[in-house]
């Protein structure tokens, strides 16, 4: 494993991430998805020790944790980066003397695919390219392990795709695995190996990707015809003005059910039923 | 840890056009004075304090989260600010002298204004400034950047007000006096080497209470 999170809990004021478990294996890419304020960012810097943990235990690499394991760690956080007065020349001097394996040439052919200027300060380049800078010195010192809340966030589709290909590449090394945290779940759909979902801090589900689309079916009906349907097969249903949604098992589907599929069923779906709907009956 | 250090070095060094705008003003204040310790003191106390900046520059870009992600140990990347601060008081000494001996020779050798005294002068206000980061730094560590001005402003004042009541009992008993004379015979005499020791302690205190303060913080 190159990370097993066991019975994780930090409290604050107002929010508890409660009792999380879980393990990111080798040679995997593992979504983590959840609305604002869901602890999403809260796990990933309790497992880094940006935060510290209330209770619960953290092993990376299958060792018990340590701050020289974080040299195989590449991380992109959503809000945080170096002092953007520094130019990539800078950040090629501070890095190389951070991490142990760092790779300048790796860097700066990064930097000449992304066409990113190397004399400019980073506070004048578009967000977009502040991203790639930072996606790029995640991989620049050859990590086993990346870690990555929100990589995607303010990229263009086409330079969305190619990340998302760099990802993909980067686990075909089977030691090397990705934690990634988004709120674009259509890039988890294209890449995710499993997906992990927290909401108000505990994890609703933890499965893989397939399992959860072979699962899971979102079915539309209007009104009228939500009164006449079968309550106790429905795991959780929202109201609409029009309609309402509903989520279901796979297994209970019928034939007649089928005029309610109207889409195919997103892990976006998935997410905001069990968010903002209303559960029927126990998952 | 040296990547931190070298971290911090390049901000200062990104800061060069503001520190020799702050130069030419304090010369020229200093030639309209007839006296040069402003010109030689003001940019190596800027850069002694300029410490200080890098935090407030951290806590702007939210550096510290990721700079916990590094493979540094809390205790490393605290030991890395101090031995910035090392590196910048050697800096600033030679920058001071530097300073120094251009005024001396290029400007008008032999200049009115200028003097020997001034270089220990120098070191004096060099170590004050030492003093004032001993004091920041673990206060800054424990509350950032923005709380510790008012944590300070609360020490200052209640430092104020202790000073205060005990300067009107010391009046109403009449059991003291201050003796300004001696305390300036002192500060000549004993002023460099005391501030030193003063500074060498209070450094290694607020390394320990920074280290205690950094160790707790979540980011």
């Amino acid at each position: 494993m190159n990370i097993e999170v066991k019975n994780l809990t930090k409290t604050f004021e107002e929010f508890t991430l409660d009792d999380i478990t879980l393990k990111i294996p080798k040679g995997k890419i593992v979504g983590l998805i959840g609305e604002n304020g869901a602890g999403k960012t809260t796990l990933i810097k309790c497992i880094l020790d940006v935060m510290h943990a209330d209770k619960g235990e953290v092993t990376l690499f299958d060792k018990r944790y340590h701050g020289s394991l974080k040299d195989d760690i590449g991380v992109v956080f959503d809000n945080s980066f170096i002092n953007e007065t520094f130019n990539i020349k800078d950040i090629n001097l501070i890095m190389k003397n951070i991490y142990t394996n760092w790779d300048s040439k790796l860097f700066f052919k990064y930097m000449k695919e992304y066409h990113i200027p190397l004399k400019k300060e980073i506070k004048r380049l578009s967000t977009g390219m502040k991203k790639k800078i930072e996606i790029a010195v995640a991989l620049s010192h050859h990590p086993k392990l990346l870690i990555l809340d929100e990589p995607t966030s303010g990229l263009d589709p086409v330079i969305r795709s190619e990340v998302l290909d760099m990802f993909q590449d980067f686990v075909t090394d089977k030691n090397n695995s990705i934690l990634l945290s988004t709120h674009i779940t259509s890039d988890l759909e294209h890449i995710a190996d499993d997906v992990i979902f927290i909401s108000h801090g505990k994890i609703i589900f933890n499965k893989p990707l397939k399992d959860i689309k072979e699962e899971y079916i979102m079915l539309e009906l209007a009104h009228e015809e939500y009164d006449k349907f079968k309550k106790n097969i429905i795991i959780r249903a929202k109201k609409n003005r029009l309609d309402y949604q509903i989520l279901i098992h796979k297994k209970d589907m019928l034939k007649s059910y089928e005029k309610y599929i109207k889409n195919i069923t997103t892990l976006d779906d998935i997410m905001l039923l069990y968010i903002k709907g209303v559960s029927i009956c126990e998952d | 840890m040296r990547g931190l250090i070298i971290k911090d070095i390049l901000f200062i060094k990104n800061t060069w056009k503001n520190l020799l705008i702050i130069f030419i003003g304090s010369l020229l204040l200093s030639i309209a004075l007839g006296n040069y310790l402003l010109a030689i003191c003001s940019v190596p106390i800027i850069l002694l304090t300029s410490g200080i900046n890098t935090f407030q520059t951290d806590e702007f870009y939210n550096t510290d989260a990721y700079t916990l992600s590094y493979p540094l140990s809390r205790r490393k990347i605290v030991t890395s600010k101090y031995l910035f601060t090392l590196v910048m008081m050697l800096i600033s000494t030679y920058i001071g002298l530097m300073i120094y001996a251009s005024i001396n020779v290029v400007i008008n050798p032999g200049v009115r204004g200028l003097n020997t005294d001034m270089l220990k002068q120098l070191l004096m206000l060099e170590i004050s400034s030492l003093l004032v980061d001993a004091i920041f730094y673990p206060i800054i560590y424990k509350y950032g950047c923005e709380k510790s001005k008012f944590v300070l402003m609360s020490i200052v004042m209640l430092l104020l007000g202790v000073g205060s009541i005990l300067s009107v009992y010391i009046n109403i008993f009449k059991k003291a006096t201050v003796n300004f004379e001696g305390i300036i015979t002192f500060i000549d005499n004993y002023g460099l080497i005391s501030l030193t020791i003063l500074v060498i302690v209070a450094s290694l205190i607020s390394y320990g209470l920074s280290i205690l303060a950094y160790r707790h913080k979540d980011f």
